[in-house]
């Protein structure tokens, strides 16, 4: 199960849940359950930058997950 | 082509020419070192119908020192201003005002004559000019004429300069025994920049230290240079001591008339006009003294 | 674990390749090239900083003489795609009407329309013959204006997007709002020994780069276009064009000249699109170079800000609570950084409970830009400014107090997820070691320190590696070359072969010419593209391995590779070490050219902290300051060419102090900036600044072959603050406003001193 932490200005739509653990072999999965689960937030998720173990993609695609994947939703960052 | 944005751009090899060439068109501007003009042109700022390049008249590329003193071609670019010795010996204050213009690319083509004619309140070398008591030399259609150069600007980007007549020449009275002269002005940067305020003092003193007689002039705080009796009168018979020094200060900043912009508040302009008085008055003082 | 790897070449300082080009002048940048028949376009652009077009009546530009076609917003397809590209996905019908206005113009110099003829004398005349009509509205100039109650929106359908405040809906000026918390701050701030809270300001500034926008486009019948033009990402040139244009992105080739500074501000397009159309008209090249003033008014500069901070720390120096409430400007259409920024706010300190706030305002100034760590300066600088009030409160080294909160490998950021290896600590340790930090100061000068931290981007990069027959090779990618990575991937390269950098061409491919690459942009390109690169020289030696193998009639396990050199089996008769170049010459009997290729998506680099030591000098009389002395302080992970990562760190502090003492966009009351040009909008020259001394730290990033970081935006985070706090130690005056401008400071010592005098 990935342990997925949800950014705070979204556990105002989540009943305040800011840590739920997701079996998922996959980001997609993983954030199609999340969608599924908490419905109003579905729509902010794919906008989202993925951080897998401390490693931030800012489009994490089809990235595998980890049993014991450490996951946070972040908000995608521009660079200059 | 188009026939509304053909600029012809003339060469007079003398005075006489070129005041023919101006007389003849009330449109055309005298190109000296272009660094004013051409950046104007291109912001679209002016849109002359001929440029008049005066560098080929040899009376207004050269500098003249003798008993008299001072006679400074109007067009002779800054860099070989600042590589006189002579020059920087006796007035080492205009050197400074005018080494202080742009760049050193600025400096190969830019002029004294030019930075008074562009008539900016702020232009580095008329305040140095009026401390030391320089006359405009001025031909025209009806010969030469001579103006003291505090009169020369009438306002902002205006001059005494009619139709058909330029500026050839800065004429400057040799400086008497013990004087000497300084040039300082605010600029956020180091170079490349206006003058937010300048000021420059020029002072004479006997052989015991005190001051004979004293001229100050500030920049940027009114619609032209300004010369300020008042300071000066603070300065002549002291030491040219603190006291004195700040009396001037005093003087300069209550003389100030300055508008508040995206330079400076009016405020901090009236200060700082005194703040460099007084130094430069300082720096004057210790030139003259080791003459 | 595995020994470090030794290096030949990555780590020495050799001529960039595109040095002698680009410092005699051959160098072609976007304005340079004239294509034949070419046409010059010119941009009407708005007087108003907030209107709505009534009309538009061009007839008399379009029956101008050498007029060849005039274009307005209506001649464009509205679109509704967008490029995923960071913090909110630009968003291409935004970027299309902020190139060209539909219905209002937004800000002053918002193009309204465009006229393409023979000369460019007649198209600025021709243009100022358009007729706009203009209901002209109340502009919004300021943050405080934008959010106030009876403000005028600039947006009708515009509703804050995010954790909205509560009882907000409806119309507004807030794009949209971010929180990020941790802990019970209410109890945490309870059991601070010492609190320091301040409201921090900061006015637009803009990158500066030294090239303004220019392109030059063709368009046929056919719908097929080129465009040559100076920017960060030709890819994303290509798709924005194609989008806005209304073109196929397959009838589009982007071809990128060399750049003259981007910084982030050459990533959207403000011409190209444009050209592209007017071309389609008139049948002909259309070229289009802005001056300075359209740059300044109409490309993007980066927020004006109001940020408010509150910290909280024990007797220890132990920081125990945070609050910091953000609020940047985002120009005329939503997508300011301040996610970024209260991402990066807290960064560096291990806080237990914290509570941010950030707001994305629109106001009618131009649209902002990424610039340089985009929306970390502006936290860092209010962040960094009150650590520095702790420090003083506590009478501790502030960069003692910095090092007993630093966060390190392990510690969880405060957006998240833990931090791997990081070099905070390491750069404080060295800040706190160099000669710098205890050296004595003169009179009128004070000492500042501050820290900053940037992400570092990954994303999408290819390279192509061509051998040559010579055993030269060369390499292409599709990043435009900023910063000296031109010379970083052919380093690289070198590296990988085992051929002198002298003997790699290192080039910048066009959209056709090369794989798709992410742009030029996030301090990415040595880090992720040089990824690529390596892994392109990988395969080419893998194949030089096989052709090595095929020549000794052995398996290709068993060959070996050592220092350039591909190695036979021990025992194969008649075979002798072979070098690339003496493969490369037998490359047609062996099968044929060889080209290595690698393409990949990389996730963030792992972030970066720098810090910065600032030794200010006051003229307490005229309000005016100097910097005598600066050193930055980075990690940098791995300097692949350390003369350009010095260079980079540089770069970054100069940028920063100018923002600290002088620029700022100057606006009078109906949203003009007063100061559209590089006289009165003042960066540093470079007699502003003394020598900026570097001081490189390596805590290499596990991502990365090498261990590159990414280099190029955190030095541009410290700098506000720690001129600020050196500002602070000079003058006994904490300033929460930018710039540090000679009038501001001497207003400010006037009236602590009329205080003191009073007291």
């Amino acid at each position: 199960m990935a342990t997925v932490h949800l950014p705070s200005g979204l556990t105002q739509y989540t009943g305040g849940v800011e840590t739920i653990d997701i079996d998922a072999a996959r980001v997609p999965e993983l954030i199609a359950a999340l969608g599924h689960r908490f419905p109003q937030i579905a729509e902010q998720l794919g906008e989202m930058a993925v951080a897998i173990d401390g490693e931030i993609y800012q489009d994490p695609g089809y990235q595998l997950l980890r049993a014991d994947s450490d996951v946070h939703l972040v908000p995608r960052i521009a660079g200059g | 082509m188009n026939g509304m944005l053909a600029i012809r751009y003339e060469t007079p090899q003398s005075v006489g020419e070129a005041v023919r060439l101006m007389a003849a068109d009330p449109d055309a501007r005298v190109l000296a070192g272009g660094t004013d003009l051409l950046v104007q042109f291109r912001a679209g700022v002016r849109q002359p119908s001929a440029f008049v390049d005066v560098k080929r008249i040899p009376e207004l590329m050269s500098i003249t020192i003798d008993g008299q003193g001072l006679r400074l071609g109007a067009a002779t670019a800054a860099a070989v201003i600042g590589e006189h010795v002579e020059l920087r010996t006796l007035w080492p204050g205009l050197v400074e005002a005018v080494q202080l213009i742009g760049s050193t690319q600025i400096q190969g083509r830019g002029s004294v004559g030019g930075n008074l004619c562009n008539a900016s309140p702020a232009a580095d070398t008329t305040c140095a000019l009026i401390v030391n008591r320089a006359d405009c030399v001025i031909a025209g259609p009806g010969g030469e004429r001579t103006v003291p150069v505090e009169e020369f600007c009438i306002a902002p980007g205006r001059t005494v300069l009619q139709r058909g007549e330029l500026l050839i020449a800065l004429r400057l009275p040799r400086p008497a025994a013990r004087t000497s002269d300084a040039y300082l002005r605010l600029i956020p940067r180091s170079e490349m920049d206006i003058a937010v305020v300048g000021a420059a003092v020029s002072v004479t003193l006997d052989a015991n230290g005190v001051c004979r007689s004293a001229r100050v002039a500030i920049g940027a705080v009114a619609p032209t240079a300004l010369l300020v009796p008042e300071a000066a009168k603070a300065l002549v018979g002291s030491s040219l001591d603190a006291a004195s020094l700040k009396r001037a200060a005093e003087a300069a900043s209550t003389a100030a008339r300055p508008i508040g912009d995206k330079r400076g508040t009016a405020g901090y302009r009236r200060t700082v006009a005194g703040v460099l008085t007084r130094r430069a008055a300082a720096i004057a003082a210790g030139r003259a003294r080791r003459k | 674990m595995t020994t470090p790897r030794e290096f030949k070449y990555v780590g020495t300082r050799p001529i960039r390749h595109d040095g002698v080009d680009k410092v005699t002048g051959r160098a072609s940048y976007g304005a340079d090239v004239v294509w034949p028949g070419m046409l010059h376009g010119f941009v009407l652009r708005s007087p108003h900083a907030h209107a709505r077009i009534v009309s538009i009546d061009t007839r008399a530009a379009e029956a101008t003489p050498g007029v060849k076609a005039v274009l307005t917003g209506k001649d464009l397809p509205e679109t509704t795609a967008t490029i995923a590209l960071g913090e909110a996905a630009i968003d291409l019908r935004d970027v299309g009407d902020n190139m060209l206005a539909r219905t209002k113009v937004l800000y002053h110099g918002h193009a309204v329309a465009a006229v393409a003829a023979t000369t460019i004398d007649i198209a600025r005349e021709a243009a100022e013959k358009i007729q706009v009509v203009y209901e002209v509205l109340e502009p919004v100039t300021g943050i405080d204006r934008a959010i106030a109650a009876d403000a005028p929106i600039l947006h009708p359908a515009l509703r804050t997007k995010g954790a909205a405040s509560p009882g907000a809906a409806g119309p507004t000026n807030i794009a949209s709002r971010l929180e990020f918390k941790r802990g019970d701050v209410d109890a945490a701030f309870a059991e601070a020994d010492v609190v320091v809270e301040r409201e921090f300001r900061t006015p637009m500034v803009h990158q500066g780069y030294i090239e303004p926008h220019a392109c030059i486009a063709r368009c046929g019948e056919d719908g097929r276009a080129v465009v040559w033009c100076t920017t960060q990402g030709p890819f994303v040139v290509r798709d924005a064009c194609a989008a806005i244009a209304g073109l196929d992105p397959a009838h589009v080739k982007v071809i990128p000249s060399e750049i003259g500074g981007g910084f982030g501000g050459k990533i959207v397009v403000y011409l190209e699109p444009m050209a592209i159309a007017l071309s389609r008209k008139a049948q002909r090249p259309v070229k289009m170079v802005m001056g300075r003033d359209e740059v300044f008014r109409a490309t993007g500069p980066t927020s004006g800000s109001r940020v408010r901070v509150k910290l909280g720390a024990k007797r220890d120096g132990t920081l125990v609570a945070a609050t910091a409430s953000l609020w940047y400007e985002a120009g005329a259409y939503r997508g300011s950084p301040v996610g970024a920024g209260a991402m990066c706010a807290l960064a560096a300190y291990k806080i237990p409970s914290f509570f941010i706030e950030a707001h994305d305002v629109v106001v009618n100034k131009p649209k902002v830009a990424a610039y340089r760590a985009p929306g970390s300066p502006i936290a860092a600088f209010a962040v960094e400014s009150v650590v520095d009030e702790i420090a003083r409160e506590l009478k501790m080294d502030p960069i003692e107090l910095r090092l007993k909160n630093a966060n390190a490998e392990g510690d969880k950021a405060p957006y998240g997820p833990k931090y791997g290896p990081i070099g905070l600590k390491q750069i404080l340790e060295a800040a706190r070691n160099h000669p710098h930090w205890t050296s004595p100061l003169a009179a009128n000068q004070g000492r500042g320190i501050a820290v900053g931290f940037w992400f570092n981007a990954g994303m999408n990069s290819s390279a192509t590696v061509i051998l040559d027959t010579d055993g030269s090779a060369a390499v292409v990618t599709g990043n435009p070359d900023i910063g000296g990575t031109r010379a970083a991937q052919a380093i690289m390269v070198a590296e990988e072969l085992g051929i002198p950098v002298e003997r790699v061409r290192p080039g910048v491919g066009d959209t056709d010419g090369s794989g798709y690459t992410d742009l030029t942009g996030g301090s990415r390109v040595c880090y992720a593209t040089g990824m690529a690169v390596i892994r392109a020289a990988e395969d080419v030696r893998d194949q030089l391995k096989a052709r090595a193998a095929q020549i000794w009639n052995v398996a290709v396990d068993a060959v070996g590779w050592e220092n350039g050199r591909a190695i036979p089996p021990a025992g194969t008769e008649k075979a002798e070490a072979m070098t690339v170049a003496g493969l490369a010459a037998k490359m047609a009997h062996t099968g044929g050219p060889i080209v290595g290729r690698a393409s990949l998506y990389a996730p963030m680099a792992g972030p970066a902290f720098g810090a910065h030591i600032c030794d200010l000098e006051v003229d307490s009389e005229t309000g005016q300051s100097k910097v005598v002395r600066y050193t930055v302080f980075q990690d940098v992970g791995r300097a692949v060419h350390p003369g350009y990562v010095e260079g980079q760190m540089q770069g970054g502090a100069a940028q920063g102090i100018g923002w600290a003492l002088n620029e700022e966009y100057i606006y009078d009351a109906d949203g003009v900036m007063e100061n559209a040009g590089f006289l009165d909008y003042r960066m540093p020259v470079a007699s502003d600044l003394p020598m900026i001394d570097t001081v490189i730290i390596e805590v290499p990033n596990p991502l990365h072959p090498y261990g590159v970081r990414g280099v190029g935006e955190v030095p541009i985070v410290p700098p506000l603050a720690a001129v600020a706090n050196a500002m602070r130690d000079a003058t006994g005056i904490r300033f929460t406003e930018l710039p540090l401008s000679p009038p501001r400071v001497l207003e400010a010592i006037e009236a602590a001193s009329a205080v003191s005098v009073g007291a």
